[in-house]
């Protein structure tokens, strides 16, 4: 495995906090975890006798599976904390929760939370390391990391590349976390979405567009769908999923001069097919989409290879 | 000693009228003060308090106060709230009616005082719900509760939605010379908001409150007031366009006053840092600009009032994640230290800011009289020591919650004592 040279963090919370250096660390450790995957044996003894938690108050079968197939993958035991998902848990009960499982002893956390901030506070009183598997809006760092991972492959050179990132700007953990790696790793970002979702207060470095005309003139290298929240709907930031289709959507017409122009595209899953995207354009040889899922296997399992919980921290 | 008579010695005198303090000594006989003077001789027997180096201070009159009690005496109680404000050098207090029940009769008032009598050092006022429940519909029972001493209505920390109710609420409570004392959001823009919209809202994703909610409401509350001519106070200002409208309206001769709490001259939505529940508060603390104008407007005058919006939670309550924790910050220990350490210390505004804005004018607003340090006045002063420092420990507050900032901070002066018709309510 890669060298340690860069000192293992306790929690891995957003982008923001990451350097560099170890964001260069984490893709450079995720390589050689990939590879794995192509021997009959999938498994390292890394995490032998460690245990993984996972906690997911928002339902997500991708990234649990995901994260569980990283740990399994480490020779970690993973166990599934059954949460209550159907009522909206209140944060009061979180710290309720925390008690629970520092009786545990568990190593690691994997939490997902409706509530921005709530890995922070489990991080804050616990000794396990807590990887925030998606916040709120706040933030998404594996689906970060997945992501950097996935242009690296195509883009091994990320200096001034330029990413788009189309849809809903506001309430993305994902467009916040994945915006802030590319810049990070040295690229352009762009974004373009109904004005209702793309905020005043976005970060300065996200070069808005408010029409695939000018966004595409701006000349991305990847392209980079965001699901549509089918209840953004219902509250009314766009009169209908067909008028989204039409303005914001990747339209047959759109992805031939997408086709035509050779750009990459990417989507953290799952697709609603004819609202961001077109079926024809998911066959399209490079729509990274699989390669992302695989990807987040060796990424989240470079994450749990480089954090260490406090009891381990030298 | 002869009981009654104290000389404060060497001492300098703080007034509303003047940033220049007097240096005078003042006598108090009988709960009064019997002579100011400089180099006043020792009565014979007198008690003598030496003042060298002291600035005294007419004792301080909190308007917006959340005492809990009833409903949530977990958080505070009138008697924890009352030597708070002992501490903090305020011998006043009006308390907010939105406790559980809340304070929409005069039954309930009444029983609020009756607490009150028993269990507070300081005389307590008891404001009234504008109306029933707080609900926005129908009005409360105004005439009742100005029976009972309500110098105040307010719908605290919520503003009423509805104009036509506001409008009827101002025509009727005008009839009884009851000032309306307003929260100013509108609903449909903060929404689920907790903390100011912009760059940091973004960067934690937690849902902002766009300033524009709160001048909206001030707005239209203001054209409400110079409509039926109602007596009209602007609770707790918290951005540049809000005091922005309120100095626009009273440059045109409305009637209407406001208040700003020190956090919000003091703290910006930055400090939010990675989620420090601390300083969510609503109206949310917003940016250097905005507190940049909130000051000058304090200083110039168009901020009539000083009020620390006390708002205690426990720690269980506050230690939850952003979204969930409540709104609000204590401030009756902390608010004279505070405002002195960074604004009279440094220069920014005089004494005389303080004594106008946070003693005198929120008496007169609640039609209580002043109590300067002159002669024949009420003994009613605090005694603070610019040379020594306060450390805010949990033990030092006297409120039963302490989400505060300032917790476990050192900072510049002290309230050395504070004194109350001739007796010592605190004396360090």
């Amino acid at each position: 495995m890669a060298e340690t040279d860069i000192k293992s963090r306790k929690d891995l919370l957003d982008i923001e906090s990451l350097s560099l250096a170890e964001i260069e660390y984490l893709l450079k450790t995720a390589g050689p975890f990939k590879e794995l995957f192509r021997r009959s044996v999938k498994k390292v003894p890394t995490l032998r006798g460690k245990t993984v938690l996972t906690l997911f108050y928002e339902p997500s079968t991708r990234t649990r599976t995901s994260f569980e197939v990283a740990a399994n993958r480490l020779s970690a035991d993973v166990t599934n904390f059954a949460v209550s998902t159907s009522a909206v848990v209140k944060g009061e009960s979180i710290l309720d929760t925390i008690e629970t499982l520092q009786a545990m002893r568990t190593d690691y956390i994997v939490i997902r939370h409706g509530a921005s901030g709530v890995p922070a506070l489990i991080a804050k009183h616990t000794k396990a390391s807590v990887l925030n598997a998606g916040d709120g809006f706040h933030a998404h760092p594996t689906q970060a990391l997945l992501d950097a991972f996935t242009v690296r492959e195509v883009f091994p050179e990320t200096q001034k590349k330029k990413i788009l990132i189309v849809g809903d700007i506001l309430h993305s953990r994902v467009a916040r976390s994945t915006s802030r790696i590319m810049r990070k790793l040295g690229m352009e970002v762009g974004v373009l979405g109904p004005g209702s979702l793309v905020p005043k207060g976005r970060p300065d470095f996200m070069n808005a567009f408010w029409n695939w005309e000018d966004a595409l003139a701006w000349k991305p290298d990847v392209i980079y769908l965001l699901r549509v929240q089918m209840e953004r709907q219902e509250q009314q930031f766009f009169p209908s999923l067909a008028e989204y289709h039409r303005v914001y959507g990747l339209t047959s017409e759109r992805f031939k001069q997408v086709e035509g122009e050779g750009l990459y595209l990417m989507h953290p899953g799952p697709v609603n097919r004819g609202v961001e995207i077109v079926d024809e354009a998911m066959t399209y040889e490079r729509c990274l989409i699989n390669q992302q899922v695989e990807n987040g296997i060796a990424t989240r399992m470079a994450a749990l290879y480089w954090l260490k919980p406090e009891e381990d921290q030298g | 000693m002869k009981a009654g008579v104290i000389l404060f010695k060497g001492g300098q005198v703080a007034t509303e009228d003047s940033p220049q303090l007097k240096k005078l000594d003042v006598l108090v006989e009988d709960g009064k003060i019997a002579q100011v003077a400089a180099d006043l001789p020792i009565p014979e027997g007198a008690e003598v308090v030496d003042c060298v180096g002291c600035v005294l201070a007419p004792a301080m009159f909190d308007m917006h106060v959340h005492a809990r009690e009833p409903g949530r005496e977990d958080q505070e109680t009138i008697a924890t709230c009352s030597e708070a404000a002992i501490n903090g050098g305020v011998t006043g207090l009006v308390l907010m009616p939105n406790t559980l029940p809340t304070i929409d009769s005069g039954g309930l008032l009444q029983s609020v005082l009756d607490i009150a009598a028993e269990k507070s050092r300081i005389p307590i006022w008891q404001a009234g719900c504008i109306t029933k429940g707080r609900e926005g519909k129908e009005l409360a029972g105004i005439a009742g509760m100005k029976g009972k001493g309500a110098p105040l209505l307010t719908d605290g920390g919520d503003s009423i939605a509805d104009a036509m109710v506001l409008l009827r609420a101002m025509e009727y409570a005008k009839r009884f010379d009851l000032m309306l004392a307003l929260h100013c959001e509108t609903k449909e823009l903060s929404g689920k908001g907790a903390m100011n919209e912009g760059q940091v809202s973004y960067r934690l994703g937690i849902p902002g409150i766009p300033a524009c909610s709160e001048e909206i409401c001030i707005s239209r509350d203001i054209r409400l007031a110079q409509y039926t001519g109602a007596r009209l106070h602007i609770q707790h200002l918290s951005s540049a366009e809000g005091v922005a409208t309120i100095r626009r309206f009273k440059e045109a001769g409305v009637r209407v006053t406001c208040e700003v709490a020190p956090h919000h001259l003091l703290f910006t939505e930055e400090q939010i840092g990675d989620y420090d529940t601390r300083y969510k508060t609503n109206p949310p603390l917003r940016t250097a600009a905005d507190n940049e104008a909130l000051l000058q407007a304090l200083a110039e005058g168009w901020i009539d009032v000083i009020a620390s919006s006390h708002a205690p939670h426990t720690e269980f309550e506050k230690n939850s994640d952003f979204g969930s924790a409540p709104f609000g910050i204590t401030g009756l220990d902390t608010a004279v230290v505070s405002l002195y350490h960074h604004f009279v210390k440094t220069g920014v505004f005089g004494w005389d800011v303080l004594v106008k804005r946070y003693s005198a004018e929120p008496r007169r607003l609640c039609q209580v009289e002043p109590v300067p340090i002159e002669v024949g006045g009420a003994a009613e002063f605090l005694v603070f020591d610019p040379n020594r420092k306060t450390w805010f420990s949990k033990k030092f507050m006297q409120s039963k919650s302490s989400n505060t900032p300032f917790l476990d901070q050192e900072l510049d002066g002290q309230i050395i004592s504070v004194m109350k018709d001739g007796e010592f309510l605190l004396n360090r």
